[in-house]
């Protein structure tokens, strides 16, 4: 049951009343039931792999916290997180890993037939999995401790509204909010029905309508021109947006309904004025974690190297990165991309804070456009390669295509007028938001008249202008 | 004797604020050094939010600056644990004591 299907529309609202009308002593284990309900209904049969992860969890952490000696909570920690990362090890990385050395070894000579494995992605393994090493890393580290109750674990890592994308939470901001669930309050239920509209509508109304374009374009690569790719691949970024950030708008609405507080994965990143201020607004959740048990721990053991220390990291970090995103050479350059961009940033910040502080640029307006234009460029540009279902040898002819065949772009302008309207609101609100977080409110709006023809007119463009058909969210196939 | 054990109790309780008050304007320098301004000011309620260029990038530098200008050793897990600067300083004094 996807939450843009109608089947989601109908069923919600039932479970908030329902919800709402046990005792607080029973709200955990009917989000566990729901939850484990939800996910069956998605993808019944690898539903053991979330719980094999569960438990592998669970125990590792009962072990890591019972050991005084230092050695066995290390060696805990170690087998904990190897064994838990094995599922997705195996379902997402097995035929890339199997192919690459079989290729390999027919380069030098041996023959060997390919070996593929017809598995599917368990869906959410990519999060859970996250979220459960998260957690035994910060037991470890004595930063959260050991949850005794086994349906608080459960619950953390397979909660409905997060488990298909994200936002990859943590355990210290989950748990205590398990223990306490209480009735769904007045304000909760209308600041969260509220997300979700804006989620819906970003969705819906942005993403969706860019995918139609988009969708043509990647899937008939030879077919285009030049210029045509150039504007598909301008405006994906914006898709990619609009969906991860809907949908996380979505996933944080639906959980306030029911007094759950869930972590933002976005914040204006196009408004970002350098790449590092870029990857700070960005899927956060992800780039949180990455940073806190990736580039932390790496880049503190590396650190008598200095700068180069933390190049290293970086570069590391964001490999893991790319790989995570999918097992491919594509995201894996995309991956060593962004580290090298991060890299260079870093070598260059402090010459550049010093020619900012300098020329007085930080409140400039024209310098932070070109600043922000020049990271959304970069971005679109890096974005090339991270694309599920487009090959290494799609990339590079989308690039030749670009500089050498521009050729005459294919518009279709119905379809970008409706994205147009739809994006004004958009653009309104992230200005907004960034630089007068205070003035021009709608959905806040004092004024019960502004805050209601608001709703009604974000309503009717997602009921005119939204794609009310379309399958299913871009980070579902992490 | 309890007026000589409060003189005692109020002269350590001023060598402390002066050693924090040392400490802080030594972490300015070493973060205005890192983030490469020149003009660093630093509270003990101060983040890493407050000041220009200090971010998760430059956080590993000012950590190893901070271990080579006081002779002390961090253990990755104290990290997590410096939220503030006030921290920053409990954990040097710990160390140096």
């Amino acid at each position: 049951m996807s939450f843009t299907s109608f089947q989601f529309l109908w069923v919600f609202p039932l479970f908030v009343l329902f919800y709402n009308l046990v005792t607080q002593k029973y709200r955990a284990i009917l989000l566990l039931i729901t939850s484990y309900l939800f996910y069956l209904n998605m993808q019944p049969v690898l539903f053991i792999m979330l719980l094999i992860v569960t438990a592998l969890t669970y125990f590792s952490a009962h072990y890591i916290t019972h050991q005084d000696d230092d050695d066995k909570r290390v060696l805990g920690l170690r087998i904990g997180v190897v064994c838990t990362l094995l599922p997705l090890l195996f379902f997402k990385y097995f035929n890339f890993l199997a192919n690459t050395l079989v290729t390999g070894l027919q380069l030098i000579g041996l023959e060997i037939h390919p070996i593929t494995t017809n598995f599917v992605l368990p869906i959410g393994i990519s999060f859970y999995t996250f979220m459960a090493i998260g957690y035994l890393v910060d037991v470890f580290n004595e930063e959260v401790e050991f949850e005794p109750n086994y349906i608080s674990v459960s619950l953390f890592l397979s909660f409905f509204p997060y488990i298909l994308s994200g936002p990859i939470e943590r355990a210290g901001n989950m748990f205590e909010q398990f223990k306490n669930l209480k009735r769904s309050t007045w304000n909760g239920l209308v600041s969260g029905l509220k997300l979700m509209l804006w989620g819906y509508f970003m969705k819906l109304c942005i993403a969706d309508r860019l995918a139609l374009y988009n969708d043509l374009i990647f899937t008939s690569i030879p077919n285009r021109s030049g210029s045509t790719l150039a504007i598909a691949s301008l405006l994906y970024p914006i898709q990619v947006y609009a969906d991860l950030g809907g949908y996380t708008l979505i996933v944080m609405g639906i959980s306030k309904c029911l007094g759950i507080k869930i972590i933002p994965n976005f914040n204006r990143p196009f408004l970002a004025t350098s790449i590092s201020e870029f990857w700070r607004r960005w899927h956060i959740s992800l780039i949180k974690w990455l940073t806190d048990y990736i580039f932390t721990p790496l880049s503190f053991t590396l650190r008598s190297w200095k700068l180069w220390g933390i190049i290293t990291a970086l570069m590391l970090t964001f490999f893991i990165s790319g790989i995570w995103h999918g097992a491919s050479f594509c995201f894996i350059f995309w991956g060593l991309m962004q580290g090298a961009l991060l890299s260079f940033e870093a070598y260059t910040n402090p010459k550049r804070n010093k020619f900012e502080e300098k020329y007085h640029l930080r409140h400039k307006g024209a310098y932070n456009f070109i600043c922000i234009l020049f990271v959304y460029f970069v971005f679109a540009f890096t974005e090339i390669w991270d694309k599920e279902g487009v090959t290494w040898n799609e990339t590079m002819l989308i690039l030749h295509k670009i500089f050498h065949e521009w050729g005459t772009p294919y518009l279709i302008l119905s379809k970008f007028l409706y994205a147009s309207i739809a994006f004004i609101p958009l653009l309104f609100s992230e200005l907004r938001n960034e630089y007068k977080p205070e003035r021009f409110l709608f959905f806040d709006h004092k004024n019960i008249f502004i805050r209601w023809t608001s709703y009604l007119i974000i309503l009717f463009m997602i009921l005119t202008i939204g794609v009310l058909n379309s399958s299913q969210f871009i980070y579902f196939q992490f | 004797m309890v007026k000589q054990t409060k003189t005692s109790y109020k002269s350590s309780l001023s060598k402390n604020n002066m050693e924090r008050e040392s400490i802080i304007k030594k972490l300015q320098s070493i973060i205005a050094k890192v983030v490469k301004l020149e003009n660093v000011k630093l509270t003990e309620e101060s983040t890493a939010n407050d000041v220009k260029g200090w971010d998760s990038l430059s956080h590993i530098a000012i950590i190893a600056q901070i271990e080579e200008s006081f002779d002390i050793k961090f253990k990755l897990r104290e990290l997590a644990k410096l939220k503030k600067v006030g921290s920053i300083i409990d954990l040097i004094i710990k160390k140096q004591n």
